[in-house]
């Protein structure tokens, strides 16, 4: 039930965020554009941080998969190929630490 | 007939966009089975939501038990730039009353951006590419959701670290420059600390906030104008 309630606040503020632009005709201020620029690399980032360090007592090798990914991402600008080679180099450094 | 022939225009030029989708899709049905979701509700998500970071964000939290409204606000955080693409569009195309609604729910960065670059002008071809975004999201979920039921020990796999690694993928084609690089690593710093006093999603609202209003301050009077919607909207897609 809280699934539900919970995705039906998804949806209200999703479709509303859509519509509102597409109903409207105001110039939002200066400001504010370039706020709204800065926000997904703000939240991207709020993304990565906490759980990178996982459950597991694996945060070294978690980081260094990540710098993978980063690097894999920053090279190919391709979200598919940069999460598995992050993934690859991390199953091999389990592999491979004592 | 002119609908027509401008709808299949709009479905063929977001086929090069498919290939992006396609793993995004993947990667956030493996992640909603892994968080406990059923294959209804993971494919919820993709038909009522329809917002790729955001859905990968709420089956996060989904996850560690986050409370409802901090879901709620961080898929508002995360969605909240389609007021962009709205105003813009809107201006672009006519769109009568019944249309309006209809083009919202199906609007996504990427359709801005196929309909922005391609220089046309109508309701159809507007719904064409988001229509064929819709659909491929919607069956390369239920590909992964099947897949990902499959999975049988993610714990034992490490499979939660494709979040943050997806979240890292799409952040680094959006850090261009030295604000953004700031902006970037102060927010996952803050969110990094915050995570460890506050419940799950309350650290990305306060980091979304907190890292937005410094990226606006840092850039007064040197962005300006140049903050490109459009090129917003590719590097988000």
């Amino acid at each position: 039930m809280t699934f539900w309630l919970t995705v039906a606040g998804m949806v209200a503020v999703t479709f509303g965020s859509r519509y509102a632009g597409l109903a409207s005709r105001f110039e939002l201020p200066d400001f504010w554009v370039r706020c709204l620029h800065f926000v997904p690399i703000a939240v991207f980032a709020a993304l990565v941080t906490p759980s990178l360090e996982g459950g597991l007592g694996e945060r070294e090798i978690r980081v260094a998969a990540a710098c993978v990914t980063g690097l894999a991402a920053w090279r190919t600008r391709n979200l598919g190929v940069a999460i598995v080679a992050g993934m690859l180099a991390f199953w091999a450094l389990r592999w491979v630490s004592p | 007939m002119d609908g027509v022939v401008g709808f299949r225009r709009g479905v063929w030029a977001m086929a090069p966009l498919w290939l992006g989708v396609v793993p995004f899709a993947l990667v956030y049905a493996v992640l909603a089975r892994d968080a406990g979701l059923s294959l209804l509700e993971t494919q919820a998500l993709s038909a009522l939501v329809f917002a790729g970071s955001a859905q990968v964000s709420a089956v996060g939290l989904f996850g560690s038990g986050a409370a409802a409204l901090g879901i709620v606000s961080t898929t508002f955080l995360l969605n909240v730039r389609h007021v962009l693409y709205g105003l813009s569009l809107g201006r672009r195309i006519p769109l009568s009353r019944r249309q309006r609604p209809v083009a919202a729910y199906f609007l996504t960065d990427e359709a801005f951006g196929v309909v922005a670059a391609s220089g046309e002008r109508t309701f159809a071809f507007l719904l064409g590419a988001e229509l064929s975004l819709f659909g491929m999201w919607n069956l390369a979920t239920l590909g992964g959701a099947i897949a990902g039921s499959a999975i049988t020990d993610p714990a034992e796999l490490g499979i939660d670290l494709v979040f943050p690694l997806a979240f890292l993928a799409l952040l680094v084609p959006l850090v261009r420059t030295r604000v953004e690089l700031l902006v970037a690593a102060t927010s996952g710093a803050i969110a990094y600390v915050a995570a460890r006093g506050l419940p799950g999603g309350l650290p990305i609202l306060l980091t979304g906030v907190v890292g937005s209003l410094l990226g606006a301050t840092l850039t007064n009077g040197r962005l300006g104008e140049d903050v490109d919607v459009e090129d917003a909207a590719r590097e988000v897609a």
